[in-house]
């Protein structure tokens, strides 16, 4: 006869500190500022956010290929007009407002790829960071024509997008190294867009070089580049850790050869889950 | 020429049986503006989820060897019309727009409506 011994309860949260929690989900400064509608320019590891009343009106990443580069890669707007309106305006989005002013850009392209660049570098700014954010009382952010955005819609998409990248393949190694092809005889399937990343995959550019040539978001190329790594078509550059060269017939280790749950990331994942 | 609220906002009041409508990037499942809808019916929901549709048609028309682009995809609910049409504009990095119809709807209209409104966004 077996003795069938019951599992020990899952642990169960403590409903009434969920606001804590969520506040604390992303980056407790930045609700903070977004309560008392701040107006200033949040620096934090991986990017810049700048606020107006509060609300984000423009980030920046050295992540994400900028405005400029998403309006002028699909000629929606002629590289040379960025250029001279970029020189004689202080920021991206004054830039933007003077192709606007001019007519030279349709107000509906200039939005969608205004929020495409704020989503796109505010998903990397709101990455966990190993140093504190700073934030400065600036004036100079300004709620204008262009749409902005509350502090918590991009968080949710920030953590949205964060678990739809752990969905599609758990692994962040291939995000930031240089890219290899690990399949090429198995790229006969792949859908145009994605062919499109695949086939500017060459051992040295990173899925950040990739979005810059290509034009695209950086988080988009992540989505493509994370799903490729799952269908096995490319793989991070191994980076040579053991002194010895590795011998014939080598592979990298499989990403995934965790063992135990990671619960950290568990935990997160049910917090994000239950905030959507 | 029309910013995104007001292309929305045709959608919504030009278009007969239209109850809710969303634009929406196809790639991270963000909607990019949504306008009507309800309690009961989250269209950021339906934007995330609908992407996994589109996413499956490419795929499957990939391995059936079709080189022909989607214009839109209907479908039918016993009681209502969920309507894609894939935005193609110049800047158009993989958007659609979505569009909740009840069932008395005019489909053929509808469908002729989205298209100029996609025209009139000029992405």
């Amino acid at each position: 006869m077996t003795v069938v011994d019951i599992p020990p309860p899952l642990p169960v949260r403590d409903r009434s500190d969920q606001r804590d929690v969520a506040a604390g989900a992303l980056s407790p400064m930045l609700r903070r500022l977004a309560e008392e509608e701040a107006t200033g320019v949040l620096v934090r590891e991986h990017g810049t956010l700048y606020l107006a009343q509060g609300r984000v009106v423009h980030a920046e990443s050295p992540l994400a290929p900028g405005l400029g580069v998403l309006l002028t890669a699909h000629g929606t707007l002629a590289a040379t007009a960025w250029r001279r309106a970029t020189e004689h305006s202080t920021s991206p989005a004054d830039a933007a407002r003077l192709l606007l002013d001019a007519g030279l850009l349709p107000e509906g392209a200039l939005e969608l790829c205004h929020l495409d660049a704020l989503y796109d570098a505010g998903y990397f700014a709101l990455a966990p960071s190993s140093t504190p954010g700073r934030f400065r009382y600036d004036g100079a952010p300004r709620l204008g024509p262009l749409p902005s955005v509350p502090v918590v819609s991009l968080e949710r998409e920030t953590l949205r997008r964060r678990l739809l990248l752990h969905r599609l393949w758990p692994d962040p190694a291939a995000d930031s190294a240089p890219l290899i092809r690990a399949d090429p005889a198995g790229a006969a399937q792949v859908p145009p867009r994605r062919r499109a990343v695949l086939e500017r995959v060459d051992g040295a550019r990173t899925a950040l070089r990739i979005a810059h040539d290509l034009g695209r978001q950086a988080f988009h190329t992540l989505v493509d580049v994370r799903r490729l790594t799952a269908d096995g078509l490319l793989a991070p550059m191994p980076v040579p850790t053991a002194p010895d060269p590795p011998p014939a017939g080598f592979h990298p280790p499989a990403p995934l050869t965790v063992t135990d749950p990671d619960i950290a990331l568990l935990k997160r994942l049910r917090n994000a889950l239950e905030a959507l | 020429m029309a910013n995104t609220e007001t292309a929305l906002k045709e959608a919504l009041t030009s278009i007969e049986g239209a109850s809710g409508v969303a634009l929406v990037d196809y790639t991270s499942g963000m909607a990019l503006g949504t306008l009507g809808g309800s309690k009961t019916f989250d269209l950021n929901v339906a934007a995330a989820g609908n992407t996994d549709v589109i996413r499956a048609k490419m795929r499957t028309m990939e391995h059936l060897g079709l080189n022909a682009e989607i214009e839109d995809i209907l479908i039918t609910l016993s009681d209502q019309y969920h309507l894609i049409r894939l935005l193609k504009g110049r800047g158009g990095n993989g958007l659609f727009l979505y569009l909740v119809l009840d069932g008395r709807a005019n489909l053929a209209m509808a469908r002729h409506q989205l298209k100029r409104i996609e025209q009139d966004l000029e992405v």
